[in-house]
């Protein structure tokens, strides 16, 4: 610790604090541009400079660090008439377009010219221009240079956060321009973390290009409703229109970053097919209807089936209040023990993922997984299902040594920061983490159950099936041995492909048990409120907080199978696209025809709706009050930013007039008193703080431990373990690709495809393959190949991917024209594919 | 590789024998891409210099950005001429040899002419100050320059 003075007043800080965060600390402003914590230390604005007692010279605060005894002055004259001189120097060139600038009235210039400025230049020389028009970067970046700062934050943000680096600092002295190369059009990950950054209005949004004032806009502040990484941002509408969303700098685990889903997909709140009204089949067509009748329909029909005979199936990316009672309906009111959360998954690998996550054990922080010795990523495409999730790896790993092991047949952004990647064969995470387990028993751990269990398997098949050198096998329990913390990250891939969950299991085991290792699993979930769904109980095996239930009830997948059979008579559907989503777009659809009745709430008119006896208009996050559940269990609050459109009504505000329908109590009545029977009936969420906490906090900056979910001992049960086999060795010979899906960046699930934003982004699906494969087919990124399975074939762009496994393709989930699902075969996430260059 | 880069590769291998890593070469490399070119840098060769040495296309096009005698995009004509214009030169009239070249060559500063034949800079101190004004053409020095001698110069490098 060093004590210092600041403007006479004394102040004791850590060794090595920036003056700037010591001025700071001391509740004296210092203005800045080029300054910004998560980034690297440039000093090149001078707009911070201070002047320390016994220097000659002002010094740049945010790059010098504290020394014992120093005495510093933040406002002497010197100082001010430095920051006038500074902000003269930035004015000299600077367009003074305010009038239309996108920015003005939130801009760092303005506000530091308005406080700090000389009341006039003395510059008489012609302004220097870089170009007459703003030029477009991207389909969602538009940049006016004169305006620039040269502060650099934009270029920095894109190399050390986002990982990209397509902005540089072109040209030098007044001429030096940050942007793209040669200015041509970005080819990146479209995030606009460089608009987010730039504290003037050189970097622009081009969606919200001279749509509005800032200070024309209402707020609501919310978390996006895309990946479970569960960012904070800010989301602003004007005249009823959400025209922008912005993440805030020390607020969410995400502090100024978004992805380009997050800060661009909000779009799909104001699309013009946004359903209005109830719809009702008369005569076999969806007519218009009233809500009274909608309800009226609905009770009647599901009256007349017993309760095992109707299911229900709820999105993930509802709120936590809508979800629970979504499951209150069906347990208590319809007597239906048939609930689910995905479309996708099948909820047996979901109870055995939960348990080998250890979900039930509360919230696991992605910051203290950070702190680890040993970082393990497995089974998740982070780069592109959790971006920032990503940022936030790459910028802290960046910072302090760590062993980061990376594992996917895909190769992904964030390889870059990894000391070890690894490229397994699909579906084999399983075999991966035997073969490790096996290398670190070799000698001998303590023996533990699990270790029994597997010590008929051999080590020569697991490393022969994950198709992974047994040296890097080594390596990764070497390093897993090595550390003293260790933090498993596990994907989606896990969900998609339940038979390796058992590895990941024992994997949890053997370190904690028999090495003695402070272990951490964080799952990597690709929808907002994914683990909310399973902890208010919306899951065929347990109820709300992950507690033991009477009877097990069936999953999506069972239903189908059932409705298939006619042991299913109605399902009600709460916004998912079961027909677009579920692996098997055939036998999805067959199931769904089949049903006597089925209801359908949703914001679209999807493949699942057109099939519906009744349709029911629900809303967007951005219409509703209540609180998502992230990957950590970090439970946040949205609120409510404007009303739905037309007639449509809440999610919750439609399952509870359903529920009042058959039970009139049924309730109860608003987000937060249902919050309040939440935290009742689940321990995990008793002491959960819904506190909005805006600020960065000391410990650990952007780290709210309170909003983290507690242990949960309602287990009592246990959950089962994934029970079914692995699959059968598929034939390989036609089929030489082995297909893969999961989340684009520009695109996951059914809200982005309604987002223009996004689809300008990337439209239709392509298919992905390494290099090695794209140079034996002679294709480039752009070429046109047929993609063709057992079940289905179909034309698509081809892209390459450098240093993906080879024989491995992927096709994004949830395009309309190509869903993907059509390729696989009863609830399997995967299917061998041809693929052939077509001209 | 492109027709251009796989004429000079050899002495491309040899200036990265010289550094530690790709990326400290490039201004090396750079220079060799140039003259290779004819005098300018293209696009494609700064991707090309990118994928050589590791570096993202913008970082290379920052580097050439930063230099001057780096062209980027921009042909020059046979003869590049650099008219030095700072302080030395200006007190002895570089502004003036400035106007009288363009006049000469009816282009403006950091223009080419019709025929391709000359292109027109003007540079910092070329370090030539005890022979103000000066200018540069090509490889040369040009030193106490007056219009006669102007005359003379370009007469000789082919000006019509
Ligand atoms: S959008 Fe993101 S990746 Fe693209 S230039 Fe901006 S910061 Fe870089
Ligand atoms: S464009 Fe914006 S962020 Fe980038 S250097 Fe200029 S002012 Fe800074
Ligand atoms: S990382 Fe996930 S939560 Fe964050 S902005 Fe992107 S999609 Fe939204
Ligand atoms: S903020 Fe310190 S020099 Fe820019
Ligand atoms: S000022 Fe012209 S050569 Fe030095």
């Amino acid at each position: 610790m060093v004590t210092v003075k600041i403007n006479g007043k004394e102040i004791t800080v850590a060794d090595n604090t920036l003056i700037l965060e010591a001025a700071r600390d001391a509740g004296c402003e210092v203005p800045t541009f080029c300054y910004q914590a998560d980034l690297m230390g440039l000093g090149s604005c001078r707009m911070c400079l201070v002047e320390i007692e016994g220097q000659k010279k002002l010094q740049p605060s945010c790059i010098t660090p504290v020394l014992h005894g120093m005495s510093i002055l933040t406002d002497s004259s010197t100082v001010t008439a430095a920051r006038a001189g500074v902000l003269e120097f930035l004015l000299a060139n600077h367009a003074m377009d305010c009038p239309v600038c996108d920015k003005a009235g939130e801009c760092e210039l303005q506000d530091m010219v308005y406080k700090y400025g000389p009341a006039k230049g003395a510059h008489a020389e012609t302004k220097f221009k870089f170009h007459e028009k703003d030029y477009v970067l991207s389909p969602v970046i538009i940049k006016n240079s004169n305006r620039c700062v040269q502060c650099t934050k934009c270029v920095r943000v894109c190399r050390e956060v986002v990982g990209v680096g397509v902005l540089g600092s072109v040209g030098r002295g007044d001429h030096q321009e940050e942007t793209s190369f040669l200015k041509g059009l970005l080819d990146c990950d479209q995030d606009g973390n460089c608009i987010e950054v730039c504290p003037v209005g050189c970097f622009m949004r081009l969606p919200y290009r001279y749509k509005a004032r800032q200070w024309d806009l209402k707020s609501a502040d919310t978390v996006c409703p895309y990946c479970a990484t569960g960012c904070r941002m800010v989301i602003e509408e004007r005249d009823g229109v959400v025209v922008r969303a912005r993440a805030q700098h020390g607020v969410g685990v995400n502090s100024e970053t978004l992805c380009s889903r997050g800060r661009f997909g909000f779009d799909f709140i104001g699309n013009a097919e946004r359903l209005t009204t109830p719809l009702v089949r008369k005569d076999g067509v969806l007519v218009p209807s009233t809500w009274e009748e909608a309800v009226a329909v609905i009770k009647e029909n599901l009256s007349a089936f017993e309760g095992s005979r109707i299911g229900g199936v709820a999105s993930p990316r509802l709120t936590n209040e809508e979800l629970y009672l979504f499951q209150k309906l069906f347990r208590e009111v319809l007597g239906s023990p048939n609930v689910d959360s995905s479309a996708r998954w099948d909820s047996s690998g979901v109870e055995a993922f939960i348990k080998a996550a250890g979900m039930n054990e509360g919230g696991v922080s992605v910051f203290d997984c950070m702190d680890s010795d040993a970082v393990f990523i497995i089974g998740s495409q982070v780069s592109e299902e959790n971006p920032v999730t990503d940022y936030i790896i790459r910028r802290i790993s960046s910072g302090r040594r760590m062993n980061l092991v990376i594992a996917s047949p895909r190769a992904m952004k964030l390889d870059s920061s990894a000391q070890t990647v690894v490229r397994h064969n699909p579906a084999t995470e399983g075999a991966l983490l035997k073969a490790i387990i096996l290398t670190l028993n070799e000698n001998k751990l303590s023996v533990s159950a699990g270790i029994n269990a597997i010590k008929e398997t051999k080590l020569t098949d697991c490393v022969a099936s994950s198709g992974v050198s047994l040296e890097v096998i080594k390596r990764i329990a070497d390093g897993l041995k090595n550390a003293e913390s260790i933090s498993i990250l596990v994907g989606t891939e896990f969900l998609r492909f339940p038979e390796g969950i058992d590895g990941l299991d024992l994997l949890k085991d053997v370190c904690r048990k028999s090495l003695g290792k402070k272990l951490r699993i964080l799952p990597l979930l690709d929808r907002c409120n994914q683990r909310g769904a399973w902890e208010m109980g919306v899951h065929p095996g347990f109820g709300t907080g992950y507690r033991a239930i009477a009877g097990r009830g069936m999953g999506t997948h069972a239903m189908l199978e059932a409705a298939t059979r006619r042991g299913l008579d109605a399902m009600y559907v709460a916004g998912v696209d079961i027909a677009s989503m579920y692996p098997d777009a055939g036998h999805a659809r067959e199931a769904l025809s089949a049903l006597k009745f089925l209801v359908v709430q949703d914001m679209f008119l999807t493949d699942t709706t057109r099939l519906a006896d009744v349709v029911l208009p629900s809303s967007a996050f951005a219409e509703k009050d209540g609180a998502f559940t992230n990957q950590e269990g970090r439970v946040q609050t949205i609120a409510r930013l404007k009303n739905p459109p037309g007639k449509a009504k809440r999610d919750g505000d439609i399952i509870r007039a359903i529920g009042q329908s058959f039970e009139r109590s049924f309730g109860p009545d608003n987000a937060s008193l249902v919050f309040d029977e939440i935290r009742r009936e689940a321990e995990m969420y008793k002491e959960v703080s819904l506190v909005f906490n805006n600020k960065r906090n000391i410990d650990n900056k952007l780290d709210n431990k309170e909003a983290l979910v507690k242990a949960s001992s309602a287990l009592a049960r246990g959950f089962s373990a994934w029970n079914g086999g692995a699959p059968s060795s598929e034939e390989t010979g036609d089929y030489p690709f082995t297909l893969m899906t999961g989340n684009h960046l520009f695109h996951s699930g059914a809200l982005s495809s309604n987002s223009a934003s996004l689809s300008g982004l990337l439209r239709a699906a392509v298919v992905e393959i390494s290099n090695e494969d794209a140079d034996e087919m002679g294709v480039k990124s752009g070429s046109l190949v047929r993609v063709k399975g057992m079940t289905h074939e179909s034309d698509m762009k081809v892209i390459v991917r450098r240093g993906s496994k080879k024989g491995v393709a992927f096709i994004a989930e949830n395009f309309a024209d190509t869903p993907v699902n059509r390729f696989f075969s009863r609830g399997r996430s995967g299917a061998r594919v041809s693929i052939t260059r077509l001209g | 590789m492109s027709e251009i880069f796989s004429k000079v590769k050899n002495e491309i291998a040899a200036v990265l024998d010289k550094y530690p890593n790709g990326r400290s070469a490039v201004m090396d490399v750079l220079r060799i891409a140039q003259e290779a070119n004819g005098g300018h840098l293209t696009k494609e060769a700064l991707g090309e210099i990118a994928a050589l040495l590791d570096m993202r296309p913008v970082e290379v096009n920052a580097a050439a950005a930063f230099y001057t005698m780096y062209r980027i995009q921009k042909p020059a004509g046979r003869h590049h001429i650099w008219v030095c214009r700072n302080i030395s030169c200006s007190l002895l009239g570089a502004e003036h040899i400035i106007a009288y070249l363009e006049r000469a060559l009816r282009i403006k500063t950091g223009e080419t002419t019709a025929d391709d034949k000359f292109t027109l800079s003007t540079a910092e101190c070329l370090g030539s100050c005890g022979t103000a004004p000066m200018m540069q053409i090509d490889d040369d020095y040009y030193e106490n320059l007056t219009e006669s001698k102007i005359d003379e110069i370009l007469a000789e490098k082919g000006l019509k």
